[in-house]
């Protein structure tokens, strides 16, 4: 008997805490959670939660997705140390996604642009389009001021700033990326630091 | 016992393996200083940044240093305050991971515990034993009556006297990390300029550094200014005197007070040649210990001593919603 596929999904940088169980390429179980700014006490006792539902252990889980981000930097971090220790202790393959194609991932418009805030008017913004449930990227993960963006911009079918990824629909996609070195996994942050960016001017 | 000890606080990535809260298997340190030197001080954001991108690698030199197996690990301690919040975030996600894969128990550390508790790497505490803890964060005084058991006598009210150690280092143009290189120019000085002994004369245990770094700072700005020739090496003594004194002198009292029968210094500033002669040289009667110089500063196998302890001593083991607080109370 061919030994069955367990895939974990983390992804901490929005305010929700997603997490979900693939079995097989079935989705077995999630959590989709609003807990703002709490993801360093919720996110493992759901884990476990979700595992022992399934009766399955941290062990037995065969590759782990994790969204990497862009988002809240604090967030992300949380995710990306447990897929990154998950993939290396249980020696397990990590794939990255991006946290946007995640969101994006929960509409059935064709066009669709994902959004999350990164305050002061700018937000981290991605686009895809998707035909016969294919997903695909046509703006990659970009930090924009909205307003400018929006004026340059097509409209698209609908903007999505919250929603349950579709796992499914994701793993059909060719969106995410498997991670060759599991000890060089870093988020996705998409800008430097302040301390960097000020440093540069001087 | 195996004990798995996790420290990310500040600007080190550490992970350790402790045999029986003495035996030091591994203690890998992944130190930032050279990132956080450009900036003249740790920048929280990079920090954290650089704990994300250090962690796994530095759990996997442990293990494979210790020589032992994931499964043989009885307990994980990790550091859950207090420090950067960021950074206390990715040991503690870390530490859990550990914790749920191998169905481990977890135990978080007051950081200053663990400093506290490098001391008995090579040393075994005695009770009731006195404990002078000097680091970039912390100023204080904690009498212990049995393990685990801690009793603030003192602290600082303003700077602690790392703190105070970098600001002084800042304005004498020294490299980043500043302490240190106060201390080795102070070597080479003469108390020259007999700066104030702030809190000398009052009879609690309380310290203050605020004032006399002002001091030293608004000297050295005045000779600069009318052109006066003096060297940096009489500056950092004449600092260096001042500090030590008023810490020796709290130190022996406290220690008389509450009849000790063991002093220990602890933490960043336990490295502090300065203190450590002072230190030892004034105080004749109770023994003192000092961790060797790579136990003073942040490391992993101290959290791994420490958790030893405070499991031994009944404390429970946490659960999977431990947290890193910035502000935790000892
Ligand atoms: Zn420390």
């Amino acid at each position: 008997m061919l030994k069955s596929s367990k895939i974990l999904v983390i992804d901490t940088a929005t305010d929700y805490v997603f997490l979900s169980l693939l079995i097989d390429g079935i989705e077995v179980g999630y959590t989709y959670q609003n807990d703002v700014r709490n993801h360093a006490v919720t996110v493992m006792p759901k884990l476990d939660e979700l595992l022992k539902k399934a009766q399955i252990a941290l062990k037995e889980i065969t590759e782990v997705i994790v969204g990497i981000g862009p988002g809240s930097y604090t967030g992300v971090r949380i995710g990306v140390t447990i897929a990154k220790m998950i993939g290396y202790l249980n020696n397990v393959p990590v794939k990255t996604v991006s946290t946007l194609a995640l969101l994006a991932s929960s509409s059935s418009a064709a066009k669709i642009m994902a959004r999350i805030d990164a305050r002061r008017g700018n937000a981290f913004t991605a686009c895809y389009s998707q035909e016969n449930g294919i997903m695909k990227a046509t703006i990659s993960d970009i930090l924009v001021n909205v307003e400018q963006f929006d004026q340059t911009h097509e409209i698209p079918d609908e903007i999505v700033i919250i929603g349950k990824p579709d796992m499914e629909k994701i793993l059909r996609s060719k969106l995410t990326v498997f991670v060759k070195n599991i000890h060089e996994l870093v988020p996705n942050y998409l800008q430097v630091t302040e301390a960097e960016r000020n440093k540069g001017k001087i | 016992m195996y004990v798995m000890g996790v420290e990310s606080s500040c600007d080190e990535t550490s992970v350790a393996i402790v045999k029986d809260g003495k035996t030091v298997l591994a203690n890998v340190v992944l130190s930032q200083i050279d990132i956080h030197k450009e900036y003249g001080g740790v920048v929280p954001e990079i920090a954290s940044r650089e704990h994300v991108k250090g962690i796994s690698l530095v759990f996997d030199q442990s293990i494979k240093k210790a020589g032992i197996q994931y499964k043989d690990i009885d307990l994980v301690a990790v550091t859950e305050g207090p420090g950067l919040i960021g950074s206390l975030l990715v040991g503690v996600a870390a530490a859990k991971v550990v914790a749920m894969n191998y169905d481990i128990p977890i135990i978080g550390i007051h950081h200053i515990a663990g400093h506290i508790y490098a001391n008995n790497i090579e040393h075994d505490l005695v009770f009731p034993c006195l404990a002078l803890v000097v680091s970039g964060g912390h100023t204080e005084l904690i009498l212990m009556d049995k393990h685990y058991q801690f009793k603030k006598i003192g602290e600082t009210v303003d700077d602690a006297v790392g703190e105070a150690y970098d600001k002084v280092a800042r304005v004498l143009d020294l490299p980043y990390p500043g302490g240190p290189m106060v201390d080795k120019l102070a070597q080479q000085g003469k108390d020259l300029y007999h700066f104030p002994r702030p809190l000398f004369d009052s009879k609690d245990y309380q310290f203050s550094f605020s004032g006399l770094k002002s001091h030293v700072i608004n000297l050295h700005h005045n000779l600069s200014q009318r052109h006066e020739v003096f060297e940096l090496a009489d500056f950092c003594a004449s600092f260096q005197e001042a500090v030590t004194d008023v810490l020796v002198k709290k130190t022996k009292a406290a220690a008389k007070e509450y009849q000790v029968k063991q002093i220990i210094v602890a933490g960043g500033v336990a490295a502090n040649k300065g203190l450590r002669g002072k230190i030892s040289r004034e105080i004749t009667d109770i023994p003192v210990c000092f961790p060797s110089l790579g136990y003073c500063t942040d490391n992993a196998a101290m959290i791994a001593v420490a958790g030893f302890f405070k499991y031994k001593t009944g404390n429970k083991a946490d659960d999977y919603t431990i947290n890193g607080n910035s502000r935790l109370e000892l």
